[in-house]
């Protein structure tokens, strides 16, 4: 042992000792149970897809997201009209880097590799609450009515098809950093609030709706609806160790 | 290199390398070495022999997940005990607990030579009291340090934290521990 402040010293030393024996040896019939059960359920999950993706090198992970995000990114930027140019204002932009940023974070949290300490609840949280809460901002810088090329639109009706629109569009996000995540604590609130992310970011891009309360039925709300139905729910349910 | 990566004289690296090439019998030399170590982690940690061994069972199975994250000139050690401790923790989380037990005064007697298996548990209660009044980060340097006598540095490295913090928490804990198991019995502090 060390010497110093920081060690326990001679007479705490020797109460721990004392309070503490060695076991008697493990007996080796106990260990190559244990050892038959940790090999078939690793075998059984290599033959899975997503215990093979698991597997991947945290770089193989991260590849792997990130080219499906791009190719999401550019089919939905090139192939789907835009909002009108002059609907592309500077809070516009802000807000969709700010989306990506956010993304890239969760995504980074979520394909973490098990072998480094977790990090710390706080910022776990924290991410999560700031996703939450750009999109909510967002919704507050939402597209000047004389600029919107639909500048009508049926109440709420149009904010329930945005919010349809982006839960399907949320689903493959968390799908994806689900089937990539090696089981972290938190894992599946992340996912959520990067499911709401990716929604909230071609709702931004492509809808042509003013105003701040269609944005925030119908835009913000989508993160809202992950992180507290789909994210929570599998939380707090028992999960299948990965 | 010690031997054959699957020699019992090959180090942990080197077996770890063989089992991530896919050598079966490196996979169960890597269980037989660490298993009996995190066996008393996880017990003394947790208090339950079956929850124990689950948690040494889902070790290996992450460690197994992660495996193609190790790189050469990497320490096994420190992965599979971090691994460990964040499913302790996990565990401590989902279970919200943390119940507060009171030192029982009839186990406060001197060491005998030989222990009855009844003074053998109380005396291990009384430990585990003592490090339950311990803060976690303080308890998860005591158990790495001392009891799986691990260096500072390392202790960092798993707890993702600086060597000189480790050593704070260290001295707080220790000094706590003397004040719940040394001075008690001996009256003179």
């Amino acid at each position: 042992m060390t010497s110093g402040n920081d060690s326990p010293g001679a007479g705490l030393g020797e109460r721990l000792l004392e309070l503490d024996p060695p076991e008697p040896a493990e007996p080796a019939e106990g260990l190559a149970r244990m050892f038959g059960e940790v090999k078939s359920r690793c075998e059984a999950s290599d033959r899975t897809i997503p215990g093979f993706l698991r597997s991947r090198s945290t770089v193989a992970r991260r590849a792997i997201v990130l080219a499906v995000f791009a190719l999401l990114l550019f089919v939905g930027w090139f192939v789907f009209p835009l909002v009108g140019d002059h609907a592309r204002t500077a809070p516009w932009m802000a807000s969709l880097v700010t989306f990506c940023v956010l993304l890239l974070l969760a995504m980074l949290m979520v394909t973490r590799p098990v072998h480094l300490p977790e990090l710390p609840r706080w910022q776990i949280i924290g991410l999560v609450s700031v996703a939450i809460g750009a999109t909510i901002v967002a919704a507050f810088w939402p597209i000047p009515a004389a600029q919107a090329a639909t500048p009508e639109h049926a109440g709420g009706v149009m904010a329930g098809v945005c919010m349809g629109v982006g839960l399907l569009l949320g689903v493959p996000v968390y799908a994806l950093l689900r089937l990539l995540d090696r089981g972290h604590a938190l894992g599946s609130v992340v996912a959520a609030a990067a499911a709401g992310l990716g929604a909230n970011f071609v709702l931004k891009a492509h809808c042509p709706i003013p105003g701040t309360s269609h944005e925030l039925l119908g835009h913000a709300s989508v993160a809202l609806v992950f992180v507290l139905g789909l994210g929570l729910v599998h939380h707090w349910l028992p999960q299948k160790p990965r | 290199m010690s031997g054959s990566p699957t020699s019992s004289a090959a180090t942990d690296e080197e077996l770890m390398e063989a089992y991530i090439d896919g050598d079966e019998a490196a996979h169960r030399l890597l269980f037989e070495r660490y298993a009996p170590i995190l066996l008393r982690l996880t017990r003394r940690h947790l208090r339950d022999d079956d929850l124990a061994r689950e948690i040494v069972q889902q070790t290996f199975f992450r460690l197994h997940g992660a495996r193609n994250d190790f790189r050469r000139g990497s320490s096994v050690r420190p992965w599979v005990m971090t691994i460990a401790m964040n499913l302790v923790r996990e565990h401590w989380r989902r279970m919200k607990r943390r119940k507060m037990t009171q030192l029982e005064p009839d186990t406060h007697a001197a060491p005998d030579a030989e222990f009855t298996p009844l003074e053998l548990r109380q005396r291990s209660e009384l430990l585990h009291v003592a490090l339950e009044k311990l803060p976690t980060s303080q308890r998860e340097v005591v158990e790495l340090h001392w009891f799986q006598e691990r260096p500072y540095a390392e202790v960092a490295q798993i707890m993702g934290t600086s060597e000189g913090a480790v050593r704070v928490r260290a001295h707080r804990a220790y000094a706590t521990l003397k004040q719940l198991l040394v001075s008690e019995i001996r009256g003179d502090e």
